[in-house]
């Protein structure tokens, strides 16, 4: 080897050092960003301060005669701090918006929920508290899950209050008048500190029941509307995987317990689970009435964070849909990766229909649609149902979404909209046309990330003639981070 | 989530109360006062137990001494006579309601506050015995303690 080849060979040495595979997919993403005039990234940057009401601005159509209320959101909200950073998309304090749509204008404002993890890390000036995949840093204090209780998945109205809703902690009571927090909600004092799922599910004009998971137990909760306790029970799951959702008929719970099972005890959270496909996914059907009787079937491995509302025929046949992966991979890889500017493109959740009949036999049937966030309208809850809304245009150029369906479960077909790459679309909220009942009879809300304009954006759609486009968009003077979930209140 | 982890550990915090402080040397003896601070109910006690090695603060050796201050504001105290002079760390929790006992939800995490000498923070069970231990000198010593 001669002198030149011999420096050649060490600076490729260096370079292959420093230039992991990490680094280089960002820059090369980041001059792709660049080249197109779109940057994802600000759908995920800091909110840095709470934002005041401000008034949007209508930028396409015009709003339908009878809209009128609060379309509450919650979703992280500030990632970085000067001493050290989230690690996980999920892990960012929680930040509740309000969407105010009255006499045809539309006004946006932004809270942070105040809670023990902001304000420890606020103190340290730095991200300490652990989470979903955040390390404890010094100083960190875990106590119970409400230390660590980001409260920022959902928000959802109770009684006169609405909650901020995480999954390992209490529910963090808010003011819908200004967002502010009054604090955790002890629904009875030898149950504080409770694992309270961020999704909770709605009889229609009746119960509230919701999951608390942790291991393979499960604590059933049942609320009145009003966010009264009337019980809640432990129940033995068939094996200890992360729970995210569940879903409902009228008359049953349905828990699905997929093959990301939590092996040891560690955190960040995320470290304590693993992928083992041969133990396939288990779904545990528990009678509202007596949670003593139980049924298990089962089904290929597959993941999901987030279920449609189920449903049962007269024979005893249970449906429900799914946006399922055939693994973990978002909340392990690329839920990690859009903190530090870069991920990975991936196949999108697939919307899937389980059946679940009476003989013992389940199946999962993909349809081949891109879907997340499923919707539903909630008036229809627990019972028969034709249509499932839902985020879509996955798996492409951005992460997250670039459009908005309507899926028809009688027909298979699809209503579809979709925006291009520079719009990261978000939950689409169904709600019903003052005086209508037939489902779906209604309009969709829908906030997205416009990356072009750098803005936020609130679209609302004829729920029944989605390809048709917006009926009306109303842009923010600026960008908050995107959104996760959040439920509508008219007024 | 996390929290089924949290409490292994907390375990030791179900104390055995009645025992009581030993004489010591009397050269040599020092007396601690432990003060109790930040408590949001102003009712039941705080108990505690004091341990005079790691093996003791771990549960493999029996405490050195416990306590019972009631509560009946923000603040309360005890103090513990006899003791040898060297290092100690204490583990406590209020008993808000009386019954003796660290209340737990029925994922086991604790329903009543709890705390550790030094403001140790607790990190899914409890704070390491480095982390909690201090030094008692022969004479007047006080440590004080935030539990909320």
């Amino acid at each position: 080897m001669d002198r030149r080849e011999l420096l050649f060979g060490l600076a490729t040495t260096a370079a292959a050092s420093i230039v992991t595979p990490e680094v280089a997919r960002a820059a090369a993403q980041a001059d792709r960003a660049a080249a197109s005039g779109l940057d994802w990234r600000v759908a995920f940057a800091d909110l840095d301060a709470d934002m005041p009401r401000t008034p949007m601005r209508r930028v396409r159509g015009r709003p339908p005669a009878g809209l009128s209320g609060s379309l509450y959101r919650n979703g992280p909200g500030k990632f970085h701090r000067p001493g050290g950073s989230v690690a996980h998309w999920f892990d960012g304090d929680g930040l509740v918006r309000a969407f105010r749509i009255a006499d045809g204008q539309a006004t946006l404002e932004a809270r942070f929920v105040d809670t023990p993890k902001r304000r420890a890390d606020t103190a340290a000036n730095a991200v300490v508290t652990s989470g979903f995949g955040t390390p404890a840093g010094p100083g960190a204090r875990l106590r119970n899950g409400d230390d660590a209780n980001a409260a920022n998945i959902s928000v959802m109205r109770v009684g006169d209050e609405l909650w901020a809703l995480w999954e390992s902690g209490s529910p963090i009571a808010l003011d819908p008048a200004d967002l502010s927090t009054k604090g955790p909600r002890t629904l009875r004092p030898d149950l504080a500190h409770a694992p309270f799922l961020a999704h909770p599910r709605r009889e229609p004009g009746g119960d509230i029941w919701n999951l608390g998971v942790s291991g393979a137990r499960a604590m059933v909760w049942r609320l009145g509307a009003d966010g009264t306790l009337k019980s809640a029970q432990m129940v033995e799951l068939p094996m200890a995987s992360y729970v995210h959702d569940f879903t409902a008929t009228r008359r049953h719970l349905v828990l699905i317990l997929q093959p990301w099972v939590q092996s040891r005890m560690a955190q960040p959270f995320a470290d304590s689970f693993e992928w083992k496909a041969d133990l396939g996914t288990k779904v545990l059907v528990l009678d509202k009435d007596d949670l003593s009787a139980r049924r298990v079937y089962e089904l290929p491995s597959a993941f999901a964070f987030h279920y449609g509302a189920a449903w049962e025929e007269t024979d005893g046949t249970i449906r429900f849909d799914g946006c399922f992966s055939p693994d973990a991979s978002f909340a392990t890889e690329n839920g990690r990766r859009l903190m530090q500017g870069t991920w990975t493109p991936e196949p999108s959740p697939d919307l899937g229909l389980v059946t679940l009949r009476p003989d013992g036999r389940a199946r999962l049937e993909p349809t081949g649609v891109s879907a997340e966030f499923p919707r539903t309208d909630g008036r229809v809850s627990g019972g028969p149902r034709r249509w499932t809304v839902h985020a879509t245009g996955g798996g492409r150029d951005t992460p997250l979404f670039n459009g908005v369906a309507a899926h028809d479960w009688k027909d298979g077909r699809s209503d579809v909209f979709l925006f291009g790459a520079h719009q990261l679309t978000e939950e689409a909220v169904f709600v019903a046309r003052p005086g209508g009942t037939a489902e779906l009879d209604g309009w969709l809300l829908m906030p997205s990330v416009n990356t072009r304009a750098r803005a936020t954006e609130l679209h609302v759609f004829d729920a029944r003639r989605i390809a048709e486009g917006p009926l009306c968009t109303w842009r923010a003077d600026r960008v908050l981070p995107v959104s996760l979930h959040g439920g509508f209140v008219r007024g | 989530m996390i929290l089924r982890n949290l409490l292994v550990g907390l375990a030791g915090l179900g104390l055995g109360l009645g025992l009581t402080t030993t004489a010591a040397a009397a050269a040599e003896t020092a007396d601690l006062t432990v003060t109790f601070r930040g408590m949001t109910a102003h009712q039941g006690a705080v108990l505690f137990v004091l341990a005079d090695s790691e093996a003791s603060y771990d549960d493999k050796a029996p405490p050195r001494a416990s306590g019972m201050a009631k509560v009946s504001g923000a603040e309360a105290s005890q103090t513990l006579t006899g003791l040898a002079p060297g290092r100690y760390a204490i583990k406590a929790f209020h008993d808000v309601d009386g019954d003796g006992k660290m209340g737990t939800n029925p994922f086991g995490m604790p329903t009543e506050p709890f705390a550790f000498s030094n403001d140790a923070p607790a990190m899914m069970g409890r704070a390491p015995w480095a982390a909690a231990a201090f030094e008692v000198k022969a004479g007047r010593n006080v440590h004080q303690i935030t539990i909320d």
